[in-house]
């Protein structure tokens, strides 16, 4: 007989694992990515491609040859980043800007802290917001390039909320919300189906990966807000549906927002964090220089985490 | 819907493989190992020398003088062959009596057939004393002597006496069984402890997954008839079984940081506790046989098995009995998977509190590599008492003590809740377990100096 | 343009200068009077802030020196001798001087000594494993081997040896501090007697099992046999709990322990030359012979003195 072990108690362990949580996300972000790559074709998969390889690659070399130590990329987070990344930026996007992306995301905001669980902030929100202020040319160009299926007539345009900013209510007139709901062509790869999303969303509440809370908050808050603001002057600003449904609410809610590392551990603080979400979100919307906020929000919020983790503390038993 | 505690708790797969397996009585070895140690507090004194003769069932240690102990029996008969220092489980050396064992005769007045016994004693000393002097001590789990916790200090009063039937660690069976095949025997015990509580409702809690358990005790209760006596089904989370967990779900109440059971008006036994009570009341049979279940995911079912044993059997000898170990049995646990402790010596003996062999595979318990904090707060959603493990081992790192406390590492009951849930595997109850202790030899510190000042002051006014 | 970068210039200027007015006064307003000596007593400090004299920090000590007025009670063990001369010096007083340390790993459990009887699998950590079992060799008392004291010492003198799993201390790293022997939960660390030029005996174990237990368990384990105590002749051994232990104050260095231990588990470091054992061996048979025959002598002497006194015993001691 081999020599016993011994340990401390626990003896048994939870199936659950960093890798496990992190193949759940990249599932539920699998009909996003299908439904893209459905509408924009193979510069689509290229972008996928590129932004996975890119980020996973950077993690092996870092952790390889600059922190010399064993490489972290079986627990699958810079797949993860990858595909978010690529979610988030145009189809039209050239490979080397999202190489850069990668970079900044991958080799600054997540290695330069000490790797995944130290980074302040989400690191595929923080590559898309660096290249969105770097290189807003191609982040915001929106030509829809031939996809499997074809869909609409429009082969350029501006997103919904891009028309929102530049001809007000009078330009979004007579959209359909229920096609609004499954494809809305016209953004980010991750912005065109919002079935899709929810789909993921579902997937991640089911298999306990996510607490509801964040994602809640942020579609409470948004959706309040906008409906104060279209109460007041539904001639200036849009319905809370479209609030919703556009731009990256969904995406960020669902799958940055919720980031384990850069969002607080509590309930509490995770209703803070959404609420602060969205009401950044909003405010940048409707008065901000660009039409979209919520990588911006989030971003701001990310930093307030470790302020709103030293405050929010769950129920203790047996104390007030 | 059954009811739970509120605050956190975890699923573990239950394993509960031996729960069909009838108990069977162990045959007795030739020598028994009785150790000192069998009860929390001081290890008992031998009142018996070397070359006596002793029969089962008798003294052969009294408590320690003026401290929390309790008395310990030969489980058989036989002649002292030597007392001294042997290990325990953990390796480390406890002071235990040598009996060769001849026969197996009781002590005298010991009621041996298995007539039940309902009237209920009225005499609430004749009671206590009774229990003392069967050497009953708590098998939840702790060892806790069951007269000092039936007894409780003068100015609280027991509200409620919950009989803890739930049995929330996986694999184990042993109060399973009992409750199906000695439910009589456990109910009447819970109206003696009534009794001695000064006549509370009481309450047995069940978890779910035991139908055959609930049904037993259901049918025990009616046919017996005493008044106060219920079954509560409780849901299947871990940990139900847990004192203060158990009081949340059957009582509603919360029982305050560092305070005992008793002051939220609860009195927690476990089942087995309840048959010990019986059995030293009515039968006037000591605590010198238990059950315990032999199983693991590495062994077949049929070796699995519940066995009434006698204490001071050989871990090795009942293992050999049932077969052996399994080969593919990387630790051997003594008690549940969550907070059982390992075996580092399989030499040592049953005491007590011995409540399981508990074979696991190395797949199931070998501890992977850690990795990074992903700080996802699965600890903290876990942890059965609201703290937050992560906080908690990040401070125990830096020594921060202060910070320690004022996060309540203290109120930490150590049910492993938060290493369980851990996705990235880290070690966390192995460090929080070290501040705990340190956090509570400050307090304990505190707590003295404040009473030697407070003793001084008063010194000083006369 | 160019007024703009002049009203730039006056306004950064203005500002700046009011400043450090504000910090100027605040600091005058808020000025901590202190003993100008603890500076100074900082100053010769080692700067460590080891926490080894039992103060949280070097200024802490200084503090706690001025305030004293002396060094009864104070002493940095990383600074020894040298830096409590400089310190009694500022403060205008006499250092005694103390007889340097150094830890001492009292084990031998190497992985060959001490075969392991089983795997631990929890958190490296000697703390958290002693207080779950007795460890995963047959030896209760001896070295966990997890590296506590390598993550206490301050200033890297302690490192395992990963062949033996034992730690080894450095010397001329080591200071004293006790923070190893502090974490160590066995014991097993002993701030001992560093003994003139750095030689020293000691007993390299702390096991109190008795002999064939303790034996068993570890091929280099103190026995308790109590030869060593029988063979000094300075009175420098003890044999308690079945464990030898030897007073370095009264130690003269003659080695003669050491080659009469059974099991080796007297360790002599830093001595010139090899210990040539069956030479000490040979002179202390010699000498126990002369012993016996200058007993028998004096008992027949006693004998023939007083016939008719019944037999006492007396037991010559001293030669």
């Amino acid at each position: 007989m081999n020599k016993l072990l011994v340990s401390p108690s626990p003896h048994v362990h939870t199936s659950v694992s960093t890798q496990s949580l992190m193949r759940d996300v990249v599932i539920a972000m699998l009909p996003a990515a299908l439904v893209s790559v459905l509408f924009y074709g193979w510069s689509e998969i290229l972008i996928l491609a590129v932004s996975v390889i890119s980020c996973v690659g950077l993690e092996y070399l870092i952790s390889k040859f600059l922190l010399k130590r064993p490489a972290t990329i079986c627990d699958l987070s810079a797949v993860v980043t990858g595909v978010l990344l690529a979610l988030n930026v145009p189809p039209t996007c050239p490979w080397w800007v999202i190489v850069i992306g990668a970079i900044f995301a991958i080799g600054v905001a997540k290695m330069t802290f000490g790797g995944l669980g130290q980074n302040m902030f989400n690191p595929a929100i923080a590559g898309r917001v660096f290249l969105l202020v770097s290189f807003p040319t191609y982040m915001t160009d929106w030509t829809v390039p031939a996809g499997f299926i074809h869909a609409t007539d429009a082969v350029s345009g501006a997103t919904l909320l891009g028309a929102y900013a530049e001809g007000g209510v009078e330009a979004i007139k007579g959209i359909n919300y229920l096609q609004t709901l499954f494809f809305n062509i016209g953004g980010s790869a991750g912005e065109i189906s919002a079935c899709a999303l929810l789909v993921g969303f579902v997937y991640l509440l089911v298999r306990k990966v996510i607490r509801p809370h964040i994602t809640l908050s942020i579609w409470g808050t948004v959706a309040v807000l906008a409906l104060i603001f279209w109460a007041i002057n539904p001639a200036k600003y849009p319905d809370p549906i479209f609030a919703l449904l556009t731009g990256g609410v969904l995406l960020g809610s669902i799958f940055m927002a919720t980031d384990y590392v850069t969002s607080p551990m509590s309930a509490k603080g995770g209703i803070i964090f959404g609420v602060g979400i969205g009401l950044l979100t909003v405010l940048i919307r409707y008065f901000g220089s660009y039409p979209e906020g919520v990588s911006f929000a989030i971003l701001i919020m990310n930093a307030t985490v470790p302020l709103i983790n030293k405050y929010c503390h769950q129920k203790k038993y047996g104390r007030k | 819907m059954s009811k739970t505690f509120k605050i956190g708790g975890v699923h573990p797969h239950d394993s509960k493989f031996s729960r069909n397996c009838a108990i069977e009585v162990l045959p007795l070895p030739q020598t028994v190992y009785i150790s000192m140690a069998q009860h929390l507090g001081a290890p008992a004194v031998p009142c018996v020398a070397v070359g006596d003769k002793v029969k089962a069932g008798q003294v052969i240690a009294e408590p320690a003088p003026r401290a929390l102990s309790a008395y310990v029996h030969s489980s058989v008969s036989g002649t002292v062959k030597s007392i001294g220092p042997r290990k325990d489980i953990a390796g480390n050396n406890q002071n235990h009596i040598e009996i060769l064992v001849e026969g197996d005769e009781w002590a005298e007045g010991i009621d041996l057939s298995t007539d039940l016994v309902t009237t209920i004693p009225t005499d609430r000393a004749e009671v206590l004393k009774k229990i003392q002097m069967g050497g009953v001590v708590g098998l939840g789990g702790a060892t806790f002597p069951a007269h000092v916790k039936l007894n409780p200090p003068a100015g609280s009063k027991a509200e409620c006496l919950i009989l803890n039937g739930a049995e929330c660690e996986p694999f184990l069976t042993s109060d399973n069984r009992i409750m199906i095949e000695r439910s009589k025997e456990i109910v009447v015990g819970a109206a003696i402890m009534q009794m001695v509580l000064g006549g509370c409702p009481c309450v047995i809690g069940i978890e779910e997954n035991k139908p055959e358990a609930i049904a037993a005790m259901n049918k025990a209760v009616s046919e017996l008839g005493y008044p106060g006596i219920s079954v509560m089904v409780l849901m299947k989370k871990y940990p139900q079984g847990g004192e203060k967990q158990l009081i949340n779900a059957v009582m509603g109440r919360e029982v305050g940081s560092g305070a005992l059971p008793i002051s939220a008006g609860a009195v927690v036994q476990n089942v087995a506790t309840s048959l010990a009570v019986y059995e030293a009341v009515q039968k006037n049979k000591p605590l010198v046989t238990n059950t315990m279940t032999i199983t693991g995911d590495c062994l077949p079912v049929e070796k699995q098995h519940n066995y009434l044993f006698r204490i001071g059997m050989p871990l090795s000898w009942i293992a050999e009995y049932a077969g052996g170990v399994p080969e593919g049995a990387a630790k051997v646990v003594s008690g549940g998977p969550m907070m059982g402790r390992a075996i580092s010596n399989l030499d040592a003996c049953t005491v007590k509190g011995s409540s399981s062999l508990l074979y696991l595979s190395e797949k199931t318990t070998k501890r992977a590599a850690q990795s990074n904090c992903i700080r996802c707060g699965k600890c903290a959603e876990a942890c059965p008492m609201g703290l937050e493990p992560f906080l908690l081992n990040k401070l125990a790192k830096n020594g921060m003590m202060d910070e320690l406390e004022a996060n309540a590492v203290q109120d930490c009951i150590s049910c492993g809740c938060c290493q369980f849930s851990c996705p990235a595997c880290i070690p966390l109850l192995d460090t929080i377990n070290i501040a705990k202790g340190q956090v509570l030899g400050i307090l304990r510190a505190r707590a003295a100096a404040a009473k030697a000042a407070a003793e001084a002051a008063k010194a000083s006014q006369k | 343009m160019t007024s703009a970068i002049i009203w730039t210039i006056v306004i950064l200027t203005v500002l700046g200068v009011v400043l450090a007015m504000v910090l100027f006064l605040v600091a005058k307003k808020f000025k901590v009077e202190e003993d100008p000596r603890i500076d100074e007593v900082e100053k010769v400090m080692p700067g460590a802030n080891c926490g080894g004299c039992g103060f949280a920090g070097c200024r802490a000590f200084a503090q706690s020196c001025v305030e004293a007025g002396n060094l009864d009670k104070n002493f940095c063990p990383v600074g020894g001798n040298d830096t409590m001369k400089k310190v009694a010096a500022v403060l205008g007083i006499e250092a005694v001087a103390k007889a340097p340390m150094v830890a001492v790993v009292r084990c031998n459990g190497t992985c060959q000594n001490r075969p392991t009887t089983n795997e631990y699998d929890g958190l490296k950590s000697c703390r958290v494993k002693a207080s779950l079992y007795s460890g995963d060799t047959g030896c209760a008392f001896g070295c966990l081997g997890c590296g506590d004291c390598v993550a206490a010492c301050q200033f890297g003198a302690i490192s395992m040896n990963p062949e033996t799993g034992l730690p080894v201390v450095d010397e001329e790293k080591c200071t004293a501090c006790g923070k190893c022997a502090a974490a160590c939960p066995k014991q097993v660390i002993e701030i001992r007697l560093k003994g003139p030029r750095n030689m020293r005996l000691y007993v390299s174990c702390i096991n109190k099992d008795k002999g064939p237990v303790a034996k068993k368990a570890c091929a280099a384990a103190c026995i308790g046999c109590g030869i060593c105590a029988k063979t000094c002749t300075h009175g420098a051994i003890t044999v308690e709990n079945n464990v030898a232990y030897i007073d370095p104050a009264k130690c003269k260095l003659c080695r003669e322990c050491e080659a009469m231990c059974p099991t080796e588990a007297i360790h002599a470091v830093n001595f010139p030359k090899p210990l040539d054992k069956d030479a000490v061996k040979a002179r202390i048979a010699e000498r126990n012979k002369k012993a016996k025959e200058a007993a028998a002598a004096a008992a027949e002497a006693a004998k023939a003195a007083a016939p008719a006194a019944p037999e006492k015993k007396e037991e010559p001691k001293n030669e």
